[in-house]
């Protein structure tokens, strides 16, 4: 039996090259102003809203503060009583909470929901938080008196792809150009103002040191304060919320697929598992396919753009053959043919991604579907994808291990 | 990047602004060469663009030279000459005849001073510099401070400014503001003017007080006597007597720099580039007493925050930004109003540069948020709302801008920036 649709309102994203530490804002102001600007971006009335969904990593370690969903609370006096939580998968938080929304709007129990991911990360210095990140994976196998586990993990993750097919730095070079290079276009991006070339990123220097394994300052995405709302709504409340402003329901992009799949946390175990098989993130492959075939898709190429996670190069790169783009192992194919660039056949994070516009864990799912939203309802400003109908988002937790994929549009 | 400008020589690449400045054209990849007296002093300059950029590759766009040997071989090729000599009339002058005899016809020559008349610097030269000439203010540091103001002289050709218009909006990603040939432009001197009654008011009140009372809170990343000593006590005495000398409006007596300022600038004390005499403010928590010309460790000086401050950051710091900004109105007893008379005077001499200095308070609100970080006036009108701004001008005596009582009237927000997070201008 289909369920029912899902509907995408909008929402809001903070600027991510804000320091909330030096602000003095506690977590609490984030929550806040994603709230208030999605209201105000979406001319909803708060009282309209039936149940709030937080996506976040890790707010106890960063911010010494949980039960994040209490504080949507405090937001607007009419939000008193609403239902409400806080989700975590990693940096998939955001869509596990967009998943849980999206499941109590297609069961009947809600008609509008808030969806918040929120993440601050530049409380601590950077080596506190890479060991805070490195809970992410399985902490006492992986991580535990390891110096920036994550990088390390990923490294592997390029080496795994260079054993199996063979793969060049230069092409994940032309990864973080390409993320640093849409950045620029987008007025909510972190590194928006940064110098950034293909030369610079191929070459390991004093200025671009190796963090781990092949994976070099460039091939990182950042360490990022920020939050993003969203507010998913069923049939009924996107009918009346189209006709207030004059349209039809038609021209309200729905949730038209979603896959969710959990790898073994163990890195080495995901590599294991896939020995001898074309993806080597099976899983996520799952995840993926999963999603286009709820959405009724035949190929990646039904869709206009992606936003994925490139929380490095070379999950980006690994990115590229699972959604389709070329064959597995060939990912570098489309990156030579420039299929992936901002004018390309199938651009691959117009925002600048992780790598360009920052990676907030807990933020991300729901800044690549808020991303997604803006591109299908052509409000995408600079980083528009010309006449863009349909996105996919794919959003990963640990080493690989939840993946969770969005295809939002008409 | 394409862009039109193929080559850019940078006068004075040694400098804070040069090198910076130089790092802005180099990052779009438009080679640019660096020029300074010796070429160890343009190597330097290239080596700090190096530094700012992160990147030991953007060398490759950069190359360096001598006034002596290269400045005529290098003007003669270059699209944009753009001058960041010292903020010196007579100095940039002569640098410009050189210019002038050396640059082929059509090419744009820019200077990136902070004040100065543009006209007046081109005065002497030919027709086809004057057409060709314009000022471009980077704020420092450039690679980071992303506002820059365009200016334009009477006599410079439309078509050049909007060549260089779409250089800096596009490959260069500023966000520019066009003003008037009118000294310090617009950003230096509605922030000077804040800064400068700061610095006088500091006579009664004490340094710290001051700095407590107009913190980050009011709408600022820094609190302003900490920006002097930060901006340097030299630069704010020259910004505020060319606008002393060359202003005359309801603002001119903020504008004169206090005599203790005078006294300890004549005694070496020129703000943080000067460590050991120091400014408001000296190393080993020392703060100056302006009345005596001491420094006093700040354990002496110091007093508990006024509870409107304390307030007021607790809101901001959960984002309650409005409510924040309510206490400010709303308050009473002499903190209130001190408080109270220098932000109002910042809003009421902002937006009434509209019209003079620049086009429309959107310029306004433009460089105060991204030259210089503080709270564009009109963040503030809409977060205390235009009616209840009104009402304050009117009871401190101040002018009411025009924009303010229309915005009241008609009950609608003046701030029109939809990708700009007001909240990141509110510090707890």
């Amino acid at each position: 039996m289909t369920p029912p649709p899902v509907y995408i309102l909008g929402g809001y994203q903070t600027d991510f090259a804000r320091n909330w530490t030096k602000e003095g804002k506690h977590i609490a102001a984030m929550l806040r102003e994603a709230v208030k600007g999605g209201l105000q971006a979406t001319g909803l009335e708060p009282g309209e809203v039936e149940v709030g969904h937080v996506g976040n990593f890790a707010a106890e370690l960063y911010a010494m503060q949980g039960h994040l969903g209490a504080f949507l609370v405090d937001c607007d006096p009419a939000f008193a009583g609403l239902p409400t939580g806080r989700h975590e998968a990693a940096c998939a938080s955001g869509s596990i909470a967009l998943l849980a929304a999206s499941a109590e709007i297609e069961a009947g129990r809600y008609g509008l929901a808030m969806v918040v991911g929120v993440e601050q990360m530049k409380t601590v210095k950077p080596s506190v938080g890479g060991d805070y990140l490195g809970t992410a994976a399985w902490y006492e196998r992986e991580a535990k008196g390891v110096e920036f586990p994550f990088p390390k993990l990923f490294g592997k993750l390029g080496d795994e792809y260079d054993r199996r097919y063979g793969l060049k730095d230069e092409h994940l070079a032309h990864i973080s150009a390409v993320n640093y290079a849409n950045a620029k276009r987008n007025p909510k991006a972190q590194t928006r103002t940064w110098y950034m070339s293909e030369p610079h990123a191929c070459a390991a220097s004093s200025y671009n040191a190796v963090i781990g394994g092949r994976i070099k300052v460039t091939d990182c995405s950042q360490v990022t304060d920020g939050a993003v709302s969203l507010f998913l709504a069923s049939e009924e409340v996107a009918r009346a919320y189209a006709e207030r402003r004059g349209l039809t329901l038609d021209a309200v992009p729905r949730l038209l697929g979603w896959g969710h799949a959990t790898a073994p946390i163990a890195f080495d175990d995901k590599v294991a598992e896939s020995e001898g098989k074309p993806y080597v993130l099976p899983h996520t492959r799952r995840a993926i396919t999963d999603a286009f075939g709820r959405a009724g898709l035949a190929d990646v190429w039904q869709v206009d753009g992606i936003e994925t996670h490139d929380c490095f190069t070379t999950s980006e790169y690994m990115a590229i053959d699972h959604f389709g783009l070329t064959a597995p192992g060939e990912s570098w194919k489309a990156i030579e043919e420039g299929v992936i660039d901002f004018g390309g056949k199938l651009p691959i994070n117009p925002s600048g991604g992780l790598i360009g516009a920052g990676h907030p864990v807990g933020a991300t799912g729901v800044r690549q579907l808020l991303d997604a939203y803006k591109q299908v309802t052509g409000t995408a400003g600079d980083y528009q994808v010309d006449g863009a109908r349909r996105f996919a988002t794919l959003n990963i937790g640990g080493s690989g291990t939840t993946s969770c994929a969005f295809v939002a549009g008409f | 990047m394409a862009s039109e400008f193929e080559k850019v020589v940078v006068l004075g690449a040694n400098g804070a602004m040069g090198a910076g400045s130089g790092e802005v054209f180099a990052a779009a990849g438009i080679p640019t060469v660096f020029l300074a007296r010796t070429l160890d002093k343009a190597e330097k300059g290239r080596a700090r663009a190096i530094k700012l950029a992160k990147a030991e590759s953007l060398a490759s766009f950069i190359s360096v030279g001598t006034y002596d040997d290269d400045l005529e071989r290098e003007v003669d090729g270059a699209d944009l000459v753009f001058e960041a000599v010292a903020e010196d009339l007579a100095l940039k002058r002569v640098y410009f005849e050189r210019v002038d005899k050396a640059r082929k016809p059509g090419s744009i020559v820019a200077t990136v001073s902070s004040g100065l008349s543009i006209a007046a610097m081109c005065a002497d030269r030919s027709d086809d510099f004057k057409r060709s000439f314009l000022g471009i203010h980077f704020f420092n540091p450039p690679n980071v401070i992303v506002g820059c103001e365009l200016i334009p002289h009477a006599g410079t050709d439309p078509a050049v400014t909007e060549r260089v218009r779409a250089l800096l909006d596009g490959p260069l990603g500023r966000e520019v503001v066009e003003t008037a040939d009118t000294p310090a432009f617009a950003g230096n001197r509605v922030g000077f003017k804040v800064l400068n009654e700061v610095a006088q008011l500091a006579v009664e009140h004490g340094v710290h007080y001051m700095d407590q009372l107009i913190g980050p809170h009011t709408g600022r990343a820094m609190a302003p006597l900490t920006t002097i000593d930060f901006v340097g006590w030299d630069v704010h005495k020259a910004i505020v007597d060319n606008l002393y000398a060359n202003t005359d409006d309801e603002a001119h007596e903020t504008f004169a720099l206090p005599p203790y300022m005078q006294s300890l600038i004549d005694a070496g004390h020129l703000g943080a580039k000067t460590p050991e005499a120091g400014g408001f403010f000296r190393k080993g928590d020392l703060v100056l007493d302006p009345r005596r010309g001491e420094y006093r460790p700040l354990s002496e000086v110091a007093t508990e925050p006024p509870p409107l401050v304390v307030k007021m950051k607790a809101l901001h710091r959960v984002g309650r930004y409005r409510e924040a900004m309510a206490a400010f109105a709303e308050a009473t007893g002499p903190d209130a109003a001190l408080m109270r008379r220098v932000v109002l005077g910042y809003i009421s001499y902002g937006l009434c540069r509209v019209g003079e200095v620049v086009k429309e308070a959107r310029d306004v609100d433009r460089i105060m948020g991204f030259g210089f970080n503080w709270a564009p006036p009109s963040v503030l009108v809409d977060v205390v709302g235009a009616r209840v701004v009104v009402e304050l001008l009117e009871a401190a005596k101040l002018r009411v801008p025009p924009v303010v009582v229309t915005a009241a009237e008609r009950n609608q927000k003046l701030f029109d920036e939809p990708d700009v997070d007001i909240g990141r201008f509110f510090f707890a």
